[in-house]
């Protein structure tokens, strides 16, 4: 499965969100249609840092790695690749 | 005229400094002689509409500069205002509109498609205000409401003067119904006059101390009962209103710039807030020079992060307020510097001024000193009871036990104990109301959510107790077993239902569930 695919299930199974109401496109804007709360965002980066084996950073919890899933998949690969 | 109203508040700053900021929200203020203007507009509208004293309009929006000026229109008309969750389920909130019928409703654009739900849903909608779009831009309207629904916009509210409407009230008239969680699947709705808010604000902004040149947040959805402070102490000392965005408070990190770059001197919210701001914002000692006081309110605050919190915050004064909706607020106290040991709660503290609050024993005693009992209060913050639930509003809303005629005060449901200082100490409920993030939670809320499942034959909703949020809901459930079900259908199924802070974050299937000797679901068996 790809980052992405990984990525969605966890939105759809743990984060239960109902893709009848909108599905996850990589572009579709997490925060602003309520996929993503404040609560959710922690599970999230709980998920990513169990699941990729990667640190976040307090100041790397923000839109621009956040904002759509499409951002959350860049998000991880750069982290996974060590500069 | 003596102006014993609420929206008088804004009446009176408007005309000792209309040039103050009233509120600041991304990156746009509004003075208070426009918002006075801009909502004599709106409330002279609202009255063409058919809007008399004693209706009731909702908001149903999210935060911002108009959503304020709405909140003193609809006063300013004489009417209640009744906030709508902007995320909560069309369903529930066609049952809120049935419930203390809508007939109007002040929204935003974005929001149509769900009017016109609600609007399927039996919702009584004569008419939808969106006062922020001009008419040029709007989509065809046909498209977005039902027939016989009127849709009037921004030009509508321009046209109106900017005088008040002449309006008869008295401070006894309802100002606003806020819906809480109700254990029986459906939302209360608490009835909060003029005066029971005024009694709690005018304490508030000289507890507080709130002064013109203070930046007030205001962090709670307006359906939360924390947003009266902001809303109207704000207004009452000229001070300036800072909405914070939605987006901020799922970013700790930005949600602290946005403290420190809107210069707030008040913070206002729950304490799983300031919790994730702690654990989340990266926050530096000294953060938020200006800060001076932080307000929590709504749960528990676990000691260890408060006490980390105010290390990092020295220069700031905190206080716990304490008050079920139905009261406002009617305890609150002063967080001394917390020894590095201590991991007991902190207190509710004491009453407020001009509000009395006593525990009465299971025996139907005033507890003592050290006793615990039930918490009950008597004062001008008592809210007016239930709309349109009697029984409930008896039950909640009782006649004093020990006063020698009849005087109602409000059985909070809370249990308490007075400590060697006077201070009381929350406890725990008596029934299975909990809190999460802050919000009030009926467990049988949720529960009838699940088994409005068809697949569904019993389940019982458990309370995690949880450092952040304060409780994290488990759904135990039990099938028909007629066909599968999957934990993410049956949440995604109760999520069309109740608000999103009620849907349980887990689901466990079993067998049967723990019974007790009388044939009780066994709560304490099924969390072990």
């Amino acid at each position: 499965m790809s980052v992405l695919d990984v990525l969605r299930d966890f939105l759809v199974n743990d984060l239960h969100w109902d893709p009848r109401r909108a599905p996850l496109t990589p572009d579709f804007a997490l925060i602003d249609n309520g996929v993503v709360d404040s609560m959710g965002i922690f599970m999230l980066v709980s998920f990513l840092e169990e699941q990729f084996a990667v640190e976040v950073k307090d100041e790397e919890i923000v839109p621009e790695n956040f904002g759509t899933l499409g951002a959350i998949a860049a998000y991880v690969e750069r982290k996974r690749q060590p500069a | 005229m003596t102006r014993q109203l609420l929206h008088h508040l804004l009446v009176e700053t408007a005309e000792r400094s209309p040039e103050a900021t009233a509120v600041a929200f991304r990156g746009e203020t509004m003075t208070y002689g426009a918002l006075d203007a801009w909502s004599d507009r709106l409330a002279h509208l609202l009255v063409d509409v058919g809007v008399r004293r004693g209706d009731r309009v909702g908001i149903y929006r999210e935060k911002s500069s108009g959503s304020v000026a709405a909140i003193y229109a609809i006063l300013k008309a004489g009417a209640a205002y009744v906030p709508l969750d902007p995320h909560a389920p069309p369903a529930r909130l066609a049952y809120i509109a049935r419930n203390c019928g809508l007939r109007w409703l002040i929204t935003a654009e974005e929001k149509l498609p769900l009017c016109r739900q609600m609007v399927e849903k039996q919702a009584p909608l004569e008419a939808v205000i969106l006062p922020d779009v001009v008419p040029a831009r709007r989509s065809d309207p046909a498209e977005t409401l039902p027939p016989g629904v009127r849709l009037l916009a921004a030009d509508a509210v321009a046209a109106q003067p900017a005088s008040p409407p002449a309006v008869r009230g008295i401070e006894l008239d309802l100002a606003y119904i806020l819906y809480t969680s109700g254990s029986t699947g459906e939302p209360k709705g608490v009835m909060i006059s003029h005066l029971n808010s005024l009694a709690f604000v005018r304490w508030a902004h000289q507890a507080i101390q709130v002064r013109a040149d203070d930046v007030l947040s205001n962090h709670a959805p307006w359906h939360f009962d924390l947003s009266i402070f902001d809303v109207f102490a704000a207004v009452l000392a000229g001070a300036t209103l800072a909405p914070v965005p939605a987006e901020m408070s799922v970013f700790p990190v930005q949600l602290a710039e946005f403290i420190a770059q809107t210069g707030i001197t008040v913070w206002y919210s729950v304490p799983s807030v300031l919790n994730l701001l702690l654990l989340r914002g990266n926050l530096k000692p000294g953060a938020f020079p200006r800060l001076r006081t932080v307000l929590f309110a709504g749960e528990v605050f676990p000691t260890p992060h408060l006490r980390r919190l105010m290390g990092l915050l020295p220069h700031a004064r905190f206080y716990n307020l304490y008050g079920p909706t139905e009261t406002n607020v009617c305890t609150w106290y002063e967080v001394p510097p917390l020894p590095a040991d201590r991991v007991a709660a902190i207190p509710i503290g004491r009453a407020i001024d001009n509000v009395e609050v006593f525990a009465m024993t299971e025996e139907g005693r005033v507890a003592a000193p050290g006793e615990v009992g039930e918490l009950y209060v008597r004062g001008s913050t008592v809210a007016l009871g239930y709309w349109g639930d009697s029984e409930r509003t008896a039950r909640g809303f009782v006649s004093h036990p020990s006063a020698p005629f009849h005087e109602r005060v409000y059985r909070t449901g809370d249990l308490v104990r007075q400590d060697e200082q006077g201070d009381y100490l929350f406890l725990g409920r008596r029934d299975n109301q909990v809190k999460s993030r802050g919000y009030r939670i009926e467990l049988g809320d949720v529960e009838a959510a699940i088994y409005a499942h068809p697949e569904v034959a019993e389940c019982a909703v458990a309370a995690l107790p949880d450092a952040v949020v304060g409780n994290r809901l488990k759904a135990f459930v039990v099938t028909r077993g007629t066909r599968p079900l999957s934990p993410s259908e049956l949440v995604q199924f109760c999520s069309n239902l109740i608000p999103r802070y009620m849907v349980p974050e887990e689901v466990e299937f079993r067998d049967r569930l723990p019974k007790t000797s009388t044939g009780k679901i066994d709560r304490t068996e099924l969390v072990r």
